[in-house]
């Protein structure tokens, strides 16, 4: 069996997971099946399929268990979504739909992604860009600065797009200089350092990064930033003491970020005493452990549990975005939270596949650094709002309400196929590339 | 660098591990705590859709239902309390602002269809969310003429089965109607601390009361008979002062039987001397003083009789006491309606002491019995022939002395009993107790009843209420 007809065959109960999760949703909601989401739904199949189509024209060699598994979670998000407020899930279905556009212009457009190593400094520029343009721009909600009004009550999330443009920057930056990197020059105190020259840029692009976002007041993105980093250098030197040394910076940092910023101080003390102000500063964390726990081992069913009182406001503040996964856990229970949890793991297990078997040093850390950004996020938000960590407001990747997320996140996963296809087939000279050669070997031949 | 990604996806995948492992925790292991939790929506929200089983009565009647309504398309279920004001505090209330309270926080599990495999079998529609009905040993016409008896005063009035500890009635007065409590409990009206269950919360000096603990541990010490003679000269000394007798009378000669007809205090506390702090402790312990009795209702809502310091309960038999105070129920000694029930009770069931309980069986909706309770012994306070020493001396207390008011000779029963009058330096606040049992020979009904702040006499104030409720118990069976 080839893989896009493996791939076309996953993708089955991935539907059908879909349309039985809104038929659920919907006779939850009146005992009655009613029609309303079904035209959507079929819109996001078609959506999928066309981009199972373009795989099968552009790469048929990429990983056929990727796309389901994205079609797994993206139909589980858009069923609570219905289910939580079915004017939100017809938004991100068409969310979806500008999605599955960028995906398929990503994979048209970009039949290599070693292509994307020719520009390093400007998707680095690019990301610091963007970042910027929020924090001169930006419209604060919730006490942070993250979105860009881009008019007609529209907002986008630079700083999710800016996640893809910072890996893509490290990889091909860590892929030049990870020798130099790896082999320490000299010792301080014991600790290998690299060339001060190979370590500089990318020391100040992550802190241009940071401190760009901690103005931002989004503690969230700064950290899976730092994460991807962490991830990325470790990637590209196999050296466990630069992480070491990166995550003792980062506890001292965050020491330090604790002493001086309320806002943090606020959001730690609630991590480790949330029923201390139940009603107060706890409230969203409260408010998620208590459907966790009225969710149980087996959960209600879709649409049964108690999410969204009469009047159509949820119990959870920020329910559709921040606290997908305690709705989708609370309505299926801990079976259910696990299934999701595993969907995640699926995710990045092949993601670090296709990262492993790549040909080349930046395709592996492309793939790497990518697949690394979906699992510190998905970790990171599912974390935060069980209590493991401190909650932070980053978006649950393929659930959570949102247009940014959803783009930014199903153009990742192209570039993880597009890398999956190339591992197979090989790299092709772009066409830009081709008539650049070609035109060489025409003056070479004139000359002769 | 393919040794690098493998060792990162499993650092990844440990978090995932973690995250399995924290979402089990609170889904399944702490689930339970986090539904219990004061001010949880979720809970409340799940209760609001189940179909709560009923609490009934042992003559059948209801005393807590739950009734249907629809708001927006959703079932909702509010709940009904038909026989309102009756048993108020030990029926409880199940309010979404005020918490749950009495027989329905105790048997909340059941109630509300959340005990055993029923969550699971509910969760996959196997079986309809309904709770379970709990059938109480309480019988509304003992609990009517307990809280009739008690009207208009401020007081408590408990009666049990001795010989099973089914408890029959538990009053206090003044009560509340739990309707009211769970539509707007804030215009119930505080004055009188209507929501303080006396019968279990309510802490008072026994008085004479405590005579029967004394005089349980005089026979029980083998030094003293009831035809043991005393010599009363109207006081007796001790490091705290002297003791005198009620009245300032004098008795002159008499015996223990004679002394427990009369409650004469200066016998009691020489008794309470003479067997000693270890005895008389002993034998408060056996009674169930020092600890929760361990009736099926709300810990926070049952008190420990004993002697206090402030808030802290003292040890039962501390040395260098005043155990002649003790002896006749001062010193620091407070008790509840529902310990001094107890007392009664035990020396009416030859010695053996029985646990309180107010369910009777716990059935669901298919008409299955999930659980029955069964009679609990609390052990032999007493030999059986001393308990009937006993017993017929608290008949004699009936029959001639300060218990007259309580004898229900019209129906011919013997009644055994003992007045008390726990004084107070404000002569119109004395509590008035009576504690008994009847009929004698072979007890069906043990009571305990407490007026506060009287001008009167246990014997005048707390006897005929006992009367009452005995002879509506006798009569219910």
């Amino acid at each position: 069996m080839t893989a896009r007809n493996r791939e076309l065959g996953f993708l089955i109960p991935a539907a059908l997971l879909g349309f039985l999760g809104i038929a659920t949703v919907a006779s939850a909601r009146t005992d009655t099946l009613e029609l309303g989401p079904l035209p959507g739904a079929i819109g996001v199949l078609a959506v999928f399929l066309a981009m199972h189509v373009t795989l099968r024209l552009r790469a048929p060699h990429a990983d056929p268990y990727l796309l389901p598994t994205v079609g797994v979670l993206s139909a589980i998000g858009l069923v609570e979504l219905d289910r939580i407020n079915p004017a939100l899930a017809a938004d991100q279905a068409v969310w979806v739909g500008v999605g599955g556009a960028a995906f398929i212009a990503t994979v048209l457009l970009l039949p290599d992604h070693r292509i994307l190593e020719n520009y390093t400094y400007l998707i680095g520029l690019a990301g610091v860009g963007l970042l910027l343009i929020t924090m001169v721009f930006g419209t604060r909600i919730n006490g942070a600065k993250l979105w860009i009004s881009i008019g007609g009550g529209q907002t986008v999330q630079l700083g999710e797009v800016a996640k893809v443009l910072v890996v893509v920057f490290l990889a091909a930056y860590l892929r030049d200089k990870r020798e130099l990197l790896a082999i320490p020059t000299r010792r301080v105190m014991r600790m290998p350092v690299p060339p001060g020259a190979a370590l500089a840029p990318v020391l100040l692009f992550l802190g241009a990064c940071l401190s760009l976002v901690v103005i931002l007041n989004d503690f969230g993105t700064a950290l899976l930033f730092l994460g991807i980093f962490l991830a990325m250098i470790y990637l590209a030197t196999g050296r466990v003491a630069y992480t070491g040394f990166g995550i003792g910076l980062f506890v001292i940092g965050s020491a330090l970020v604790y002493t001086v910023v309320p806002r943090i101080q606020e959001r730690v003390d609630n991590w480790l005493d949330p029923f201390g102000d139940a009603q107060g500063q706890g409230f969203q964390l409260v408010q998620s452990l208590y459907a966790l726990a009225q969710g149980g081992v087996v959960g209600p069913g879709l649409g049964k549990a108690f999410l969204v009182r009469e009047d159509g406001s949820t119990v959870i503040p920020v329910l559709e975005t921040d606290f997908m996964f305690s709705a989708v856990a609370s309505e299926l229970g801990y079976v259910g939270g696990v299934g999701i949890l595993l969907g995640f793991l699926l995710l990045i297990q092949r993601g670090f596949v296709i990262a492993a078997t790549a040909n080349d040093g930046f395709s592996k850390l492309l793939a790497g650094g990518l697949t690394a950004a979906i699992g510190l996020q998905a970790i990171l938000i599912i974390g935060g709002v069980t209590r493991l960590i401190p909650l932070t407001g980053v978006t649950l990747p393929f659930m959570s309400y949102g247009g940014s997320s959803v783009v930014t996140n199903f153009v990742l996963v192209a570039l993880l196929l597009i890398i999956s296809h190339r591992t197979t087939a090989g790299n092709t000279p772009s066409a830009r590339r081709r008539r650049q050669a070609e035109a060489a070997a025409e003056r070479e031949l004139d000359a002769a | 660098m393919n040794r690098s990604i493998r060792r990162l996806y499993l650092t990844l995948a440990a978090g995932f591990g973690l995250l399995v492992l924290m979402l089990g925790w609170w889904q399944v292991v702490a689930a339970g705590d986090l539904r219990d939790r004061p001010g949880n929506i979720q809970t409340a929200q799940a209760e609001r859709l189940i179909d709560r089983g009923r609490i009934l009565s042992a003559d059948g009647r209801v005393l807590a239902a739950s009734r249907a309504r629809r708001i927006k398309g959703q079932r909702v279920f509010e709940r009904l309390y038909p026989q309102g004001t009756l048993a108020a505090n030990a029926v409880g209330y199940v309010s979404d602002s005020a918490g749950k309270t009495g027989i329905e926080s105790t048997y909340n599990r059941y109630l509300s269809g959340s005990f055993g495999t029923e969550p699971l079998l509910q969760r996959l529609s196997l079986k309809e969310k309904r709770g379970a009905d709990v059938r109480l040993s309480l019988d509304t016409r003992v609990q009517l003429a307990a809280e009739q008896a008690l009207a208009g005063n401020r007081g408590s009035a408990v009666a049990f089965d001795p010989t099973t500890g089914q408890v029959l009635a538990l009053a206090s007065a003044p009560g509340f109607d739990l309707q009211q409590a769970v539509s707007d409990f804030d215009s119930i009206p505080t004055e009188g601390s209507p929501f303080v269950n006396r019968a279990t919360q309510g802490l008072y000096p026994p008085g004479s009361t405590f005579k029967v603990v004394t005089a349980t541990a005089a026979l029980e010490s083998g030094q003293y008979t009831p035809e043991t003679t005393f010599d009363d000269t109207g006081s007796y000394a001790t490091p705290g002062g002297p003791i005198r007798n009620f009245g300032g009378r004098t008795f002159g000669e008499h015996t223990l039987s004679t002394a427990l007809t009369n409650s004469i205090n200066t016998t009691f506390a020489f008794i309470g001397d003479s067997v000693g702090a270890s005895r008389l402790g002993g034998t408060m312990t056996a009674y169930g003083f020092g600890e929760k009795p361990p009736i099926d209702l709300p810990g926070d809502s049952v008190l420990v009789s004993g002697r206090r310091d402030g808030d802290t309960v003292l040890p039962n038999d501390e040395d260098g006491e005043d155990t002649a105070r003790i002896a006749i129920g001062q010193e620091r000694l407070t008790v509840t309606p529902l310990q001094m029930m107890m007392v009664a009770g035990a020396v009416a069931n030859r010695g053996v002491l029985m646990a309180p309980r107010l369910m009777e069986t716990i059935t669901d909706r298919g008409g299955a019995v999930v659980q029955r309770g069964a009679p609990q012994e609390m052990g032999r306070v007493m030999t059986a022939e001393n308990a009937a020493q006993l017993t017929e001396m608290m008949t004699n207390v009936v029959r001639e002395g300060t218990g007259t008011a309580a004898a229900l000779s019209s129906t011919g029963v013997t009644v055994a009993g003992k007045t008390g009058t726990a004084e107070s330096s404000d002569a119109t606040r004395n509590q008035a107790w009576f504690i008994g049992f009847a009929p004698a020979e072979a007890p069906v009904v043990a009571v305990a009843v407490v007026i506060e702040d009287t001008s009167s006499t246990g014997g005048v104030a707390a006897a005929p209420v006992a009367a009452a409720v005995m002879r509506a118990a006798i009569e219910a069976r």
